[in-house]
């Protein structure tokens, strides 16, 4: 601002000197507020969605390193060999193929858009829910995380650009992304309806 | 008064960024997160727009950063980018409504209960944040620019489409509103310091 500027904010102020002082060291006690824990997550959904990020195989690595057990547990619930994948945790390369194997071609034929819409009105649902409780169960703490997890573990396979899946491993994938999803819902519909009591 | 500015960031992250790394991004969020928040929130008052255009704010972020040149710390850029998202917003519900940002004071004030009523709440105690939540949006956004972001009046009217006289003119009122409060506050130190004198007096 400039010296002109401020003496023309000063004379348009309607304040006098002591009540400007006042305002100003109320304004800077007020607090930040944070916002809640999830918007991250959306941030990133969509930016990967929009390819706005740069994926970098090593980068991916690190991050599959990271969520490996989260990645067991999926791949144990879709109940499916862990075919053609290997993950070098020494910060090798990853597999180009993801670990699903349709050797027994049991799917039904591909509804992913289907799917997809059912994924996005879930994932609206569960936007339009009160923000969690302050104090949460620790066991529902821990299976909303874990759920959260392997969600986050589907959703690497389904963006990753050097990933290749065939249409039916695509649609095994959000088959499962939305029957954890729907999971989630449920926990938070039960949590934010405790709440309400 | 503005975190913006205070916030800072290490160049290698912002050009980790640039290169549309998403760790670099989600530590620029980290960082920025509750001050945008904060203010989407003083401007909308309502938790899910706030969450709404912190989103937007930030794949605008992640957008745009490639075009950031590094003249002002990546704060205030960030900081330009969320005010102009809830302005935008604003103008927007007001849009269709189908009424002006000027309509904004008489809505309130014909209305009669909220200067009144906010008035002799604010007497009691310096309760700031009830204080702008009772200002209407287009004063409490002025307020928020003005004298949290430092904003001038040119820059001010330059953002919300309007002349420099209307942000004066909307600085003005909402000053009036929060005068009974400041004024109470006031006498509230003076009675303090006065206390704390005689008490060392008779000491």
């Amino acid at each position: 601002m400039t010296e002109h500027e401020l003496q023309d904010d000063e004379m348009n102020s309607g304040l006098s000197i002591a009540e400007r002082d006042v305002f100003h060291a109320a304004l800077a006690e007020l607090e930040d507020t944070v916002p809640p824990r999830d918007v991250w997550r959306r941030i990133e959904a969509q930016a990967r969605a929009e390819g706005l990020f740069k994926h970098r195989v090593a980068e991916g690595t690190k991050w599959f390193a990271g969520t490996g057990i989260a990645a067991a547990v999926v791949l144990a619930v879709l109940n499916i060999p862990f075919a053609n994948t290997v993950v070098d945790s020494g910060g090798g390369n990853i597999s180009a193929t993801p670990p699903v194997s349709v050797a027994n071609g049991n799917t039904t034929p591909t509804n992913l858009s289907a799917l997809m819409v059912q994924s996005q009105q879930i994932e609206r649902d569960l936007r339009a829910l009160p923000g969690q409780p302050s104090l949460v169960r620790a066991s529902t703490a821990a299976t909303i995380e874990e759920i959260e997890n392997r969600i986050a573990t589907i959703d690497f396979w389904l963006s990753h650009p050097e990933v290749q899946m065939s249409p039916d491993q695509t649609e095994i994938y959000w088959r499962e992304r939305v029957r954890l999803m729907n999971s989630l819902l449920n926990l938070r519909r039960a949590q934010a309806q405790r709440m309400a009591f | 008064m503005s975190k913006f500015a205070d916030i800072l960031i290490d160049p290698a992250i912002v050009k980790r960024a640039t290169r549309g790394d998403a760790k670099a991004h989600e530590i620029l969020y980290r960082a920025f997160s509750a001050p945008v928040y904060s203010v989407c929130l003083r401007f909308t008052r309502v938790p899910a727009q706030a969450e709404d255009l912190l989103q937007e704010t930030f794949i605008e972020v992640i957008r745009k950063i490639s075009q950031f040149r590094g003249d002002a710390p990546v704060g205030i850029w960030i900081r330009r980018i969320a005010v102009s998202k809830a302005l935008m917003f604003l103008r927007s519900a007001w849009h269709a409504r189908g009424q002006s940002l000027d309509d904004d004071w008489e809505e309130i004030t014909f209305d009669g209960r909220a200067s009144a009523a906010g008035s002799q709440q604010h007497d009691q105690a310096m309760d700031l944040d009830a204080a702008l939540a009772d200002l209407p949006a287009v004063g409490r956004t002025v307020v928020w620019l003005h004298d949290v972001e430092g904003y001038t009046h040119k820059e001010i009217a330059g953002l919300m489409g309007k002349t420099e006289s209307f942000s004066k003119s909307q600085l003005s009122r909402a000053y009036q509103r929060l005068r009974p409060m400041l004024g109470a506050e006031i006498e509230r130190e003076d009675a303090e310091s006065a206390m704390q004198s005689s008490i060392l007096s008779s000491c």
